[in-house]
């Protein structure tokens, strides 16, 4: 191919990363005071808002509620200003309902619904900027929200994209690489346990291969786990202070 | 690690502007890959060594432009920067390859210094400053060079090169250490005495600025872009194809075979250079035009179009064989723009053509470094290479037990093959091939072994060679002298003694002595039974003497036995007989006559072995029918059908000229047998011919067995040795070995050259060499190819019909081609010619007039004819007398003169020569070592 060389023979990455090394990762808890969760994520590039009502009482059709435990409604949407060329629809198309169903599924493995039955929980992830890894970040995001609106988590869902280039897996993919014809996996884990809540992946890779890249996914989705567990210990402290215990 | 943003401005896929944000991580730790590392820098692969007075720095520019110039072996210690590469991989991304070849050859002290991921030696482009402006300028560099000096504690001095005087001007005083000069001051500073480097640091600025400046009228439309092209070959608006040059007639014709057409139509797709190579692959043709280029296949030519050059030596390299690099091929122009490289001497000389065969075969042969040798086991007489006790007790001890022999040439150095035959008593025969085991001194991943690899092979040239290992392993350790204690590979089969089946099978590692080194004249007299002395036994009595004699005839007589029985065998199956011819030298390295193998006996059965061993342990060949296509049609024309797909039938049962034009058709077609990686392809992709193997003695297959000379061998050693896995790598390096296997043609062209010069010698007219006997064995639409077979030489050759060629000053008329004959009509009569037509050829040298580099002459074309010119007469042999009385057409001949010269030329004698040439690697390379 033509285009970029993803991985040097020194062994950098366009953006001068290792292979395995992640983008920096900052985040914070507890950004808008009216819902009931909040955070705020950053992925080198890629920032995230989310957001989380509930549990509350179903809305809308009643029809939905199961009865031994709580709805999770997820929805997922880009800001028009998110990618390089303004976009036109910023919810509902093709991409964002998929995505969105993605992280329902996520989110039903590692909240504890059955606490909450007959109730609803309401999850919205706003990419405010786009370059890479946007899944992963959303899923980051949601679940420092989830754990600012209190609701149990049996762990903290953290996700990862990783790529395979020259018989190396590349982990935490930019925009650059994503679009460089790198075969991408992006597996959402609960890192305690090891417990992987989802896994996808639509490129051709060799069976072979797979090991270790899910392998790699893991590593780095247990890297991503010690970020967020910083952050939300910060958030408990200052909160702490604040309310003056 | 810091982050940090870059903003680009890229251009969308409809053409938009983008404002694209791309993060850019710095880091302190950045390997310096200086063995004078203080702070513990992570390392790995190349270090610069130590040593040197300074490290050099080349600017973005200089590596742009003068990158062929820090190629040069003799500089050491360059630091490529980051943004040097970048910025050549968006130039020249051909350059770029080469530059990545470069840092990873581990023969070349350069290395590759990621400075712009390194924290305090990137230079963030400033705003509004474009990126190739950013690139080009100096501060980067000049950052690296300045972190370099600092991060090795001032202990090595830096110099950066670049073209820039503002640069040189602001830095040169900045920091003690680290000093900012022009390329020329550099070379002419620390490298005054490295002449080439010079020249080509003149030639290139030269070309440079010639290049600045230039416009004209449009002589060509200029190609499309790649990316028009594209398109337009899915909406089918265009056609790809490929173009193929004519190999008899290389100047004037080509066609272009599109990929969809099943069969060749030349008539209709030709295209006729009009005497101008020129116009190469920019032609226009009736409706059909090439628009653009998609892939070319670039190597180095030493006989090409004419080419601007400007420069200053014009005098020096008048009259020279120079080697020229095209720059650019602007679309005002009729000729490129290029600058020379190196001169290779001058033209017509011996010395300077062998050279020239050489570099158009890619062969770069420098010789082995020290590093190289030092790897190398010493093998002296104060201190001899012994056994290593842990190596016998790991192999077969085959030393007393066997009686091992080796047959060669007469001379020869490196013997890799042995054999050795036994009586077991339990009424078998073993009969045991032994080949030199390299692999035990070739480790995988060595120095001696990355430079075999890019040898890939040992070169035989008609007077040298050049090897593929050092000389210590090539001609003494992996040689299986007679006498010394050997490692070896070994196949031992068990056959019994009667029916002479295979029993039983055994391969692997194994220690022999080998007995007596004899030569394969020797080996035939003993056979025959005559009273001959061999070396190995001059010092023995009479009586021991005899018995040992008698031991070792007794050998001889159940080897051939065996490879008689053999050979029986696979004659049944389907077989080819193959032979060549050598130049042979004498002392002074003069031509005194060109003969024919004396085939014997003791050949064969040699080869016989070989093959059997080949064919018991490895499958490497495979042939593509293609290939095959020229035999079939002209053996349809004498007669015989021969089947491609399963073996070759015997085709030929005596031996008659034209038969034996079937015969080395055969080996042409064979000759192109390649390494694969099995696995790699499916399995009915490749056909086995497990009977083309027989021409293993004659060199050109050789598979398994000369794994002092192939690289390819080394390989199937390994894999061998190690469990069969397949990868990608093993299938790149069968790729490069192929490559350099099919440069095998310059040992052919070595031969021929040494031909052209026994013809230049002799006068044609009293000469009765240059006067043979011809066949025609195949029709062109303007010419026949003859095959001329003589007492003192063998090889064919191209008749360029007269009257076709207006520019001859033959005869004037017309040709006419049917399937199997062609007409010519002139002044004098009509005259036809069949297919195994005999006829007689003269060779005849005419005036000779040196077509020299053209240094800025763009009109003139070079009137050089062709020097030596075949005068043909047809002398169909019943007609002979009523043929001197009537017409005697003459027909010019090009033939071989090896001067760049207008339309017949040697090139293209010597591209059929490489074609078609019966030589006889073996015979030949050792030819050498004999006359030496």
């Amino acid at each position: 191919m033509a285009g970029l060389e993803l991985l040097s023979d020194q062994g950098y990455r366009l953006d001068g990363r290792k292979a395995t090394e992640l983008r920096k990762l900052q985040a914070r808890m507890g950004v808008f005071t009216q819902a009931d969760g909040s955070a705020y994520l950053e992925q080198g590039n890629t920032k995230a808002l989310a957001v989380v009502y509930g549990p509350h009482e179903m809305r809308g059709s009643r029809s939905r509620t199961l009865h031994d435990r709580a709805v999770i409604n997820c929805q997922y949407s880009m800001a028009t200003f998110s990618t390089a060329e303004r976009k036109r629809r910023p919810h509902g198309d093709r991409k964002s309902t998929e995505m969105s169903l993605h992280l329902k599924q996520t989110f039903e493995a590692a909240v504890m619904t059955q606490l909450y039955p007959r109730s609803q929980i309401d999850i919205y992830v706003k990419i405010l900027q786009s370059d890479g890894g946007n899944y992963s970040v959303c899923v980051n995001a949601a679940t420092l929200a989830v754990i600012d609106a209190g609701i149990p988590m049996r762990d903290y869902v953290c996700a990862c994209t990783v790529g395979f280039v020259d018989e190396t897996p590349l982990a935490d993919l930019c925009y650059a690489e994503e679009n460089g014809g790198v075969s991408s996996l992006a597996l959402a884990l609960l890192p305690r346990g090891g417990q992987i809540a989802l896994l996808q992946m639509d490129a051709r890779l060799h069976q072979d291969h797979l090991e270790t890249l899910i392998e790699a996914a893991m590593t780095a989705c247990k890297g991503v786990s010690k970020v967020l567990d910083e952050v939300v210990r910060q958030h408990l402290q200052e909160a702490s202070v604040l309310t003056g215990e | 690690m810091i982050k940090t943003e870059r903003v680009l401005h890229l251009k969308s896929c409809v053409g938009r502007k983008l404002r694209v944000v791309r993060e850019h991580y710095l880091r302190e730790r950045v390997p310096c890959c200086s063995s004078l590392c203080q702070a513990d820098c992570v390392n790995d692969g190349k270090l610069l060594p130590g040593d040197l007075t300074h490290y050099v720095v080349p600017d973005v520019a200089v590596v742009v432009d003068y990158l062929e110039i820090l190629e040069f072996r003799e500089l050491q210690g360059i630091i490529f920067t980051q943004t040097a590469c970048q910025a050549l991989q968006s130039k020249n991304r051909r350059y770029y390859k080469r530059l990545q070849t470069l840092v990873k050859d581990p023969r070349h002290d350069c290395v590759l210094f990621a400075n712009e991921f390194q924290k305090y030696s990137y230079c963030p482009r400033e705003k509004g400053e474009s990126q190739e402006k950013w690139q080009t300028r100096s501060v980067c560099v000049y950052s690296a060079a300045v972190w370099y000096y600092n991060h090795l504690a001032g202990m090595m001095n830096i110099v950066m090169i670049t073209e820039d005087p503002e640069a040189v001007a602001q830095f040169s005083s900045l920091t003690s250490g680290v000093y900012v000069i022009s390329v020329q001051d550099y070379l002419q500073s620390f490298w005054s005495d490295l002449q080439a480097a010079h020249e080509l640091f003149s030639s290139i600025s030269q070309a440079q600025q010639e290049t600045e400046g230039d416009d004209g009228e449009k002589e060509f439309p200029e190609h499309l872009p790649a990316e028009v092209l594209e398109a337009g070959i899915k909406s089918e608006r265009y056609i790809q194809s490929t173009l193929n040059v004519n190999k008899h007639r290389a100047q004037n014709e080509a066609f272009v075979r599109p990929k969809n057409f099943s069969t060749k139509s030349t008539g209709e797709n030709a295209l006729h250079f009009q005497n101008r190579w020129n116009r190469h692959i920019k032609l226009i043709f009736a409706r059909r035009r090439i628009v653009g280029i998609l892939q070319r296949n670039w190597r180095d030519y030493v006989r090409i179009p004419k080419i601007r050059i400007s420069t200053q030596q014009a005098e020096a390299l008048q009259d020279h064989r120079v080697v020229v690099r095209i720059d650019s091929w602007e679309s005002t122009s009729f000729y490129p723009n290029g600058h020379s490289v190196r001169v290779l001497g001058r033209a017509g000389e011996l010395e300077t053509e062998v050279q020239t065969i050489l570099l158009e075969n890619c062969i770069h042969i420098l010789p082995f470094s020290d590093a190289q040798l030092r790897e190398m086991p010493v093998n002296s007489l104060e201190k001899p290479w012994t056994v290593d006790p842990s190596e016998v007790a790991e192999r077969r001890d085959l030393r007393d037990s066997r009686l091992v022999f080796s047959i060669d040439p007469r001379g020869c150095e490196d013997v890799d093959d042995t054999l050795s035959v036994h009586k077991l008593p339990n009424r078998r025969l073993e009969l045991g091939v032994h080949i030199a085991d390299v692999t035990h001194f070739v480790k995988e991943g060595s120095l001696t072994d990355l430079e075999a690899r890019s040898r890939a092979t040992t070169y035989y040239l008609a007077d040298r060679r050049y090897d593929m290992l050092p000389a210590i392993l090539s001609a003494d350790l992996c040689s299986l002298l007679g006498g010394a204690d050997r490692y070896a590979m070994s196949v031992l089969w068990e056959l019994d003694a009667e029916s002479l089946e295979v029993q039983e099978v055994w391969y692997g590692r194994t220690l022999i002595r080998s007995s007596y080194q004899l030569h394969y004249e020797l080996a035939q007299a003993l056979l025959n039974g005559e009273q001959v002395e061999v070396a190995e036994l001059a010092n023995l009595g009479p009586q021991e003497k005899g018995s040992k004699l008698a031991q070792l005839t007794e050998a001889l007589e159940m080897l051939t036995h065996v490879a008689r029985h053999l050979r029986a065998k696979r004659d049944r199956g389907g077989a080819l007989e193959l032979e060549g011819v050598g130049a042979q030298l004498d002392e002074e390295r003069n031509i005194t006559a060109l003969v024919p193998r004396q085939p014997l006996e003791v050949h064969e059965t040699v080869a016989e072995c070989m093959i059997y061993a080949n064919h018991w342990v490895a499958r490497v060949t495979t042939t593509t029918t293609e290939l095959f296509n020229q035999l079939v049609d002209t053996a349809k024309a004498k007669g015989f059908t021969i089947d491609t797909s399963c073996s070759l039938d015997r085709a030929v049962d005596h031996r008659t000229l034209g038969e034996q034009v079937v015969q080395n058709d055969g080996h042409t077609a064979m000759s192109q047998a390649l390494y694969f990686s099995t696995g790699a392809h499916p399995q009915d992709q490749y056909y086995h011919y497990g009977t083309i193997p027989c021409t293993v003695w004659l060199g050109s297959l050789h598979t398994l067995y000369l794994t002092i000379r192939r690289y390819a061998d080394i390989v199937v050693h390994r894999l061998l040795t190690a469990a069969l896995h397949i990868n990608k790598e093993v299938e790149e390096m069968a790729h490069h070995v192929n490559s350099k296997n099919r440069v095998r043609g310059s040992q052919m062209r070595s031969t021929a050259l040494f031909q052209c010069l026994f013809f230049r010698e002799r006068d044609p007219q009293t000469d009765p060499c240059c006067v043979a006997d011809a066949v025609v064995y195949s029709i062109r639409d303007n010419g026949v190819l003859v095959f001329i077979q003589s007492k003192t030489f063998k090889q064919r050759g191209l008749v360029v019909v007269a009257g076709q060629d207006g520019s001859c000053d033959w005869q004037g008329g017309t040709v006419r081609k049917y399937p199997d004959r062609i007409t010519t009509t002139s002044s004098c009569g009509t005259s036809t010619f069949k297919l195994f037509d005999h006829i007689t050829v003269s060779h005849r040298k005419r005036h000779q007039q040196q077509a020299s580099p053209q240094c800025k002459v763009p009109a003139a074309s070079p009137q050089g004819r062709s020097q030596l010119v075949k005068e043909v007469v047809r002398q169909n042999e019943e007609a002979l007398a009523q043929e001197k009385t009537a017409r005697r057409p003459k027909l010019s001949k090009e033939e071989r003169e090896f001067r760049q010269s207008k339309t017949p030329s040697l090139y293209s004698i010597l591209e059929e020569i490489r074609e078609l040439a019966l030589m006889d690697l073996e015979r030949a390379s050792r030819l050498p070592a004999t006359t030496a």
